[in-house]
């Protein structure tokens, strides 16, 4: 998953982009309003924290204006502002979830799953196909009820696929959703991570269509 | 005594009870010399008539005599013999002196009048007491219509006192009423000349003290806001040191950890030393020092940061400059200005501070080589918590608001502008109380 963290604070932004690479995801970070604007007006994320005290501008602006641009990508409030009325005007300027300063990181990764599944158009918190299951939570994946063991990487790329089974991914969507700025990106690596998923959850899990990209065959039906 | 009604009621009752004796003594006074005057002539006068009448009918005596005056008429003839006696008064004496004379007969003074001829002798005496008697009844008279008076006026006097006090009495209603967190003005309308005076005062108070709440509430407020992120950084980097999975993740999370709790120590010894440097906190008084020694001192502390960054600090504070100061505000106004010069120049600049006293005005000025404040920012940059940009610094926001808030309380200007090094000159000027050594 590829996240935008808007937050200026060097410290907090620093921690937090830490925690979530841990997790697997790639993390960008900008520190100002400015920043945020020109960032999501030219690239496609599939989350936003969002910051609201922010110099140079106001996070609840930044948000207006991506909505007001049609952009539906999850956004989740990171504020210290703890009003009742904060917390409104937050979300009913758009922002998907309010979390207020300081909160737990435990926390805030089940709101970010949270937000993914309603994102996806699902309530189930398993993603399951094939004999697969994939739990966000604790980014546990079972073959038949037995623990397979992934790398964070592996993780990331069988979460995509599996969010929305049949949806063709490019190697371009899917290094695009792998790195953030700044991160080198192996060349082939994405085959590489195919491969060895392949290798851990039967050859004919992920499907590839030549020159277009992977996805997971529905014909061979899953709940999901 | 502590009711203005029953003082009023005091002090007037006293000056009526003065008025009637006034009233009475010179009244008494009067009286007592008029009739003293009166009765001699009469006295005179009826020695005269008898005498030149010659014999005196017994009718006729009696007649002038009147019996309330108590006059007293004895005729002797020139050998002594008593011929005529209006009534018997056997304490008189038998022989008079000519003309007037106070004679003192069983304790009683007598006033006479004797006219001789040469066959008889007549005097005429009456009691003085009658005299002062006559005088005391006037004097009465005159002062019993005040004393039947008093306690009508001083039945009035607590009315209208009541009355006039009535405004005084809504004042305090007004204020009574009032819990800790209404502190509008309280209505001046109607009120009198001497009361409104004080309502004005109150309400003045009332309204410096809302002011200063406000102050201290933003304070709070914004400090509490302001903790948020350091608390907020220390929990993720605490959490991130719990997660961390291999050695390398491990130090560096306990280094970012360790990095947050400087700061966030920081920032709450900002807050105090502001909280201590503002007006109305229990200052320490301020005493005389010498401004180059205290100055030495306070940037040693900065030293190891200057040289952490590779800073060519420069301190020029060698001949004593005398001001009345507070030893720890005036160290954490210094080491807030030098840690700003430090800290915002780029790593390697230059940063100089100069203590000296031209013109006898003790000055302390740091001029760096950093970024600098454009004019236009210059008075916002005193606010609390205003930061400038973004800035990877990890500032407090509250290092000019302690240096302003320091020399305020120093009575001295802090004035920015350009240093000739390329970024920010700050210039402190203490006015009054110091002088050059």
């Amino acid at each position: 998953m590829r996240f935008l963290l808007v937050e200026d604070d060097r410290m907090i932004g620093d921690s937090l982009r830490a925690a979530l690479r841990m997790e697997g995801h790639a993390v960008d970070w900008v520190r100002d309003a400015a920043a945020a604007e020109a960032t999501l007006g030219s690239e496609v994320f599939d989350l936003v924290l969002l910051d609201l005290g922010l110099p140079q501008g106001d996070g609840l602006q930044v948000l207006r204006s991506l909505r007001a641009r049609g952009n539906a990508t999850p956004v989740i409030v990171l504020t210290a502002r703890d009003g009742p009325g904060d917390r409104v005007a937050g979300l009913d300027a758009g922002a998907d979830d309010y979390l207020v300063k300081p909160f737990e990181l435990d926390e805030l990764g089940a709101r970010i799953r949270a937000v993914l599944r309603r994102q996806a158009g699902r309530a189930m918190p398993l993603l399951a196909h094939a004999g697969v299951t994939l739990d966000p939570a604790t980014r546990q994946v079972q073959r038949d009820g037995q623990p397979v063991l992934l790398s964070a990487r592996e993780y990331a790329v069988l979460e995509l696929l599996m969010q929305r089974p049949g949806a063709v991914l490019s190697r371009a969507q899917i290094e695009d959703r792998l790195y953030g700025w700044g991160e080198e990106i192996e060349s082939n690596a994405v085959s590489v991570y195919v491969h060895q998923l392949r290798k851990k959850l039967g050859a004919e899990f992920i499907r590839s269509m030549r020159g277009v990209g992977y996805f997971l065959d529905t014909a061979k039906g899953g709940a999901g | 005594m502590s009711s203005l009604r029953a003082r009023l009621l005091l002090a007037l009752l006293g000056l009526l009870a003065a008025a009637a004796l006034l009233l009475g003594g010179l009244t008494y006074r009067n009286v007592r010399a008029q009739t003293e005057a009166l009765f001699d002539y009469q006295l005179r006068q009826m020695a005269l008539s008898l005498r030149d009448q010659g014999e005196v009918a017994p009718a006729q005596a009696s007649a002038l005599v009147d019996q309330q005056l108590d006059f007293v008429v004895q005729v002797w003839t020139s050998d002594g013999r008593a011929i005529y006696a209006s009534r018997a008064h056997e304490a008189l004496p038998q022989r008079a002196q000519l003309g007037f004379a106070d004679v003192v007969v069983a304790g009683q003074v007598w006033r006479s009048f004797s006219v001789t001829l040469p066959s008889r002798v007549i005097q005429v005496s009456q009691p003085l007491a009658i005299r002062r008697q006559l005088a005391a009844d006037a004097a009465w008279r005159a002062v019993w219509p005040l004393l039947l008076l008093a306690p009508f006026l001083a039945a009035a006097a607590w009315w209208l006192s009541a009355l006039a006090l009535r405004p005084l009495q809504r004042v305090a209603a007004d204020v009574r009423r009032r819990d800790e967190q209404s502190l509008q003005p309280l209505p001046a309308d109607g009120l009198p000349d001497e009361v409104a005076p004080l309502v004005a005062a109150l309400n003045a108070l009332l309204q410096r003290l809302g002011q200063s709440l406000d102050t201290q509430r933003a304070f709070v407020a914004d400090a509490a806001h302001e903790l948020r992120s350091p608390l907020t950084a220390l929990k993720l980097q605490l959490q991130l040191l719990r997660r961390a999975g291999s050695e390398a993740e491990r130090s560096a999370a306990a280094e970012a950890l360790a990095a947050g709790i400087e700061r966030a120590a920081r920032l709450v010894e900002q807050l105090l030393a502001l909280a201590r440097s503002e007006p109305g906190a229990a200052a320490a008084p301020l005493q005389p020092l010498d401004l180059s020694e205290l100055v030495r001192e306070a940037v040693a502390d900065t030293v190891p940061l200057a040289l952490a960054r590779g800073t060519q600090f420069e301190l020029r504070a060698d001949a004593p400059v005398r001001i009345d100061g507070d030893r720890a505000a005036l160290g954490a106004l210094v080491r807030n200005l030098a840690d700003n010069a430090v800290r915002y120049a780029p790593p390697g600049a230059r940063v100089e501070v100069l203590v000296a006293a031209p013109d006898g005005v003790p000055t302390l000025q740091v001029d760096d080589a950093g970024p600098g404040i454009p004019p236009a920012e210059r008075e916002r940059v005193f606010d609390r918590f205003y930061r400038r940009g973004q800035g990877d610094e990890p500032g407090t926001g509250l290092g000019l608001a302690i240096v302003r808030s320091v020399a305020q309380r120093h009575g001295a200007d802090v004035e920015l502008g350009d240093s000739p090094l390329g970024g920010l000159r700050v210039r402190l000027r203490f006015g009054g109380g110091g002088a050059a050594a």
